[in-house]
């Protein structure tokens, strides 16, 4: 019987005493690989530049929305120095920026938000994406006192620990169907009954709770109230359910991967809420619709951000020059990761112009006081960091992007939902 | 002679210990990861490495620590040490519990046991409403990480030396015994059952003790990264690199790994990945036994020890 047939063969005697000498020679060398490893010499400081530094995932499973962060953050801070960069006390300054690579590795990104305060010795922090990575790396910037501006994490959990130097561009989880219920309670016939459908990770564990006390509020009845595992593919169980409860409508919340199988399986199962439905994510992207074809129509979702010329911005113009100018310039179309990764710097711009120092303890306060109009929307911070933003209604219509409902309609939503049969 | 290896190994210890202070914040940082995932390749040495049972689960008692220490701060607001006697608790009574019956498994069919185990038990959490669902817990900011530091070089340190008193010890000869030919190890008078059944434990023991430290030290734990399967590969790939079965390799395989992997992600971000794979290949395929083995087997057959590995394994 031989267990584990690599294993080195010794008697079963004395097996370990002979290794002493050899090992203990290698065992210091280990430890000056440990010490030497990470020596890396940090550049020096130009003159009248103040660096901003992030640890964003280029690569691993997160690397496609990192991305948005990475070129955004780069993108802003160009446009801003190329008009003059940042005025502290009558000195002029430039912005520079020192990306990492976390690989999207939370416990890596925690130790490269280290080396860039003290090591790199950058003057504040921008965040990475995702609530996990969010939650972990603001640790850092509130041990060691320097704010950090972070417009990937929407969970509420970030803002709920009394943190000091954590502030957030992306809009409460709990309010992402706040404007979506408002719109509905203006629609004929009216909703009476909803199906909420969450997965159970932190983001949307979050928006169901809020949804839930916003449902109360306006009455609405849920007939149905079911979290599924994270990335699960088989929604057929959860669809019998509802089909069985005959909801008016169905709000969900999750991923888009399973934000895709759920629409196809509902479809092969024949469920349709009888008014509308609407999806915490997918409606925004061009994948979605690409994927779906014609079963994407008549689905609802929201997004903080759409490139409108409304949105006016002091550095790029508006939302929909930024929007072309990214385009341009990275081949891709930029979504609200990047409008919100743009705020982010902004705001540090606002705060430092306002606190006319770089002294992390005077710009915390200065950020927590800012109040502008960027091409994102207006940036003005809640008591807990996190940004109070209203979300816009959004529709698919004939495979096309409507924005549909703000705190007035833009469009006729394509209400009610027909069923399979009929569309 | 002995004399010498104890004052080698104190002034290694000093000089480790030496590193918050002379080294910079992001060595701490480094150091800290390091430490912990040494005492994981450790801890799984005993089983896996010892024992020759290569268990896949091991970080089921590092999550079970994690997630000890975790529910004892944030839910009722205790001590950290109160948090890591949990945790170990924890890791030792599933132990206990999973090694009676899956210890009678062997080789491929005991591995294949252990795989499930980690996300079995992340699923359990991710239902518990004592441990937050699938949110994860918050734990207290402490500002000293010079502290998990010396707390994580403290862990290893005690780690290696219950490993050493292992190997010196009755119990030590009895899992070698077991490792090499079980039956043969039954018919000698060594209680197999009871023999691997300890090592399991101890080997969660410690495992726990490191999970509830970094628990501590990142603040925020949650199912997915308290119970990472890429974890039980890890711990593995950097015991059998440095030479399992032997009280020091585990830790070499630990330091320089890590320390080629950090290297690599700065430097080279983008292919890390496959540079950090192609080191392991290379590994696996020139020193199968473990860099510890390169040590005497070079000594005794130059550059040739090379040659006849890849022979030995018919490549």
């Amino acid at each position: 019987m031989q267990p584990f047939v690599g294993l080195p063969r010794f008697d079963t005697g004395k097996p370990v005493v002979g290794l002493w000498k050899p090992v203990t020679g290698m065992l210091g060398a280990a430890a000056l690989a440990l010490a030497g490893g990470l020596a890396v010499t940090a550049p020096a400081q130009a003159a009248n530049t103040i660096t901003l530094g992030a640890a964003v995932q280029l690569t691993g499973s997160l690397a496609n929305t990192g991305r948005y962060y990475r070129d955004a953050y780069n993108l802003a801070i160009d446009q801003i120095n190329a008009k003059g960069g940042v005025t502290v006390a009558g000195t002029k300054y430039q912005l520079a920026l020192k990306i990492l690579d976390s690989q999207s590795d939370v416990n890596l990104g925690v130790r490269q938000y280290v080396q860039l305060l003290t090591q790199d010795k950058v003057n504040f922090l921008l965040g990475p994406f995702s609530s996990n990575d969010a939650m972990d790396d603001s640790s850092v910037a509130e041990k060691y006192q320097v704010p950090m501006i972070q417009g990937g994490g929407a969970s509420g959990q970030i803002y709920a620990r009394g943190y000091k130097y954590i502030f957030g561009t992306l809009p409460a989880a709990g309010d992402y169907f706040a404007s979506t219920i408002k719109m509905m309670m203006t629609l004929k016939p009216a909703p009476k009954t909803v199906a909420l459908i969450a997965a159970n990770d932190s983001f949307d564990v979050s928006v169901a709770k809020g949804t839930r006390e916003l449902l109360k509020k306006a009455g609405l009845k849920i007939v149905v109230d079911e979290q599924y595992p994270e990335s699960s593919s088989d929604f057929s169980s959860l669809l019998s359910l509802t089909k069985s409860k005959h909801p008016d409508v169905i709000l969900w919340s999750g991923h888009e991967t399973e934000a895709l199988n759920f629409i196809r399986q509902a479809k092969s199962l024949n469920v349709n809420p009888h008014l509308l439905y609407s999806f915490t994510v997918g409606v925004p992207t061009a994948d979605f619709r690409k994927a779906l074809g014609a079963d994407a129509n008549y689905a609802f979702g929201m997004t903080p951000w759409l490139p409108s010329p409304g949105l006016k911005d002091a550095w790029f113009g508006d939302a929909a020059q930024f929007a072309t100018l990214y385009q341009t310039k990275f081949g891709y179309a930029p979504d609200y990761h990047a409008a919100s990764a743009v705020a982010d710097v902004e705001a540090f711009v606002r705060a430092i112009e306002a606190a006319g120092s770089v002294n992390p303890q005077k710009v915390r306060d200065a950020i927590a006081k800012v109040n502008f109009d960027s091409l994102y929307g207006h940036i003005k911070f809640g008591a807990n960091g996190q940004i109070v933003m209203p979300q816009t209604v959004i529709q698919v219509q004939n495979g096309e992007l409507v924005k549909v409902y703000g705190t007035k309609f833009y469009a006729k939503p394509a209400y009610p939902l027909p069923p399979w049969s009929k569309r | 002679m002995k004399i010498r290896i104890i004052f080698i190994v104190v002034v290694v210890l000093a000089l480790l210990a030496g590193v918050p202070w002379y080294g910079s914040a992001s060595i701490v940082q480094f150091g800290i990861d390091a430490l912990l995932t040494a005492t994981l390749a450790q801890g799984w040495n005993l089983i896996g490495g010892y024992a020759g049972y290569p268990s896949f689960g091991n970080s089921v008692f590092y999550g079970l620590g994690t997630y000890g220490t975790a529910i004892a701060m944030a839910q009722f607001g205790l001590p950290f040490w109160a948090g890591l006697v949990v945790g170990g608790i924890l890791a030792v009574l599933c132990a206990l519990l999973l090694g009676i019956p899956i210890l009678r498994l062997r080789g491929p069919y005991f591995a294949i046991a252990t795989l499930g185990l980690a996300a079995a038990m992340g699923a359990v959490i991710a239902n518990l409403g004592i441990a937050g669902r699938n949110n994860g817990l918050i734990l207290p900011l402490f500002r000293g990480d010079a502290l998990f530091y010396e707390l994580a070089l403290g862990l290893l340190a005690l780690t290696t030396l219950m490993i050493y008193l292992v190997s010196e010890s009755r119990f030590g000869a009895g899992l070698i015994a077991i490792r090499e030919n079980e039956d043969a190890a039954a018919v000698m008078g060594v209680n197999t059952t009871l023999y691997k059944v300890m090592a399991l434990a101890l080997s969660g023991f410690v495992s726990a003790l490191a999970g509830g430290i970094h628990a501590y030290w990142i603040t925020f734990i949650d199912p997915g990264s308290a119970f990472d399967a890429t974890l039980n590969v890890k711990m593995v790939i950097m015991a059998v690199f440095g030479g399992p079965g032997t009280v020091l390799g585990p830790i070499i395989g630990a330091f320089l790994l890590s320390a080629i992997s950090e290297v690599l992600a700065a430097k080279i971000s983008t292919v890390a990945g496959l540079f950090f794979g192609g080191v392991i290949v290379l590994a696996v395929v020139f020193m199968p036994k473990g860099l510890i083995d390169v040590g005497y087997g070079v000594r005794r057959l130059g550059l040739s020890y090379f040659v006849q590995n890849i022979r030995q394994n018919r490549l």
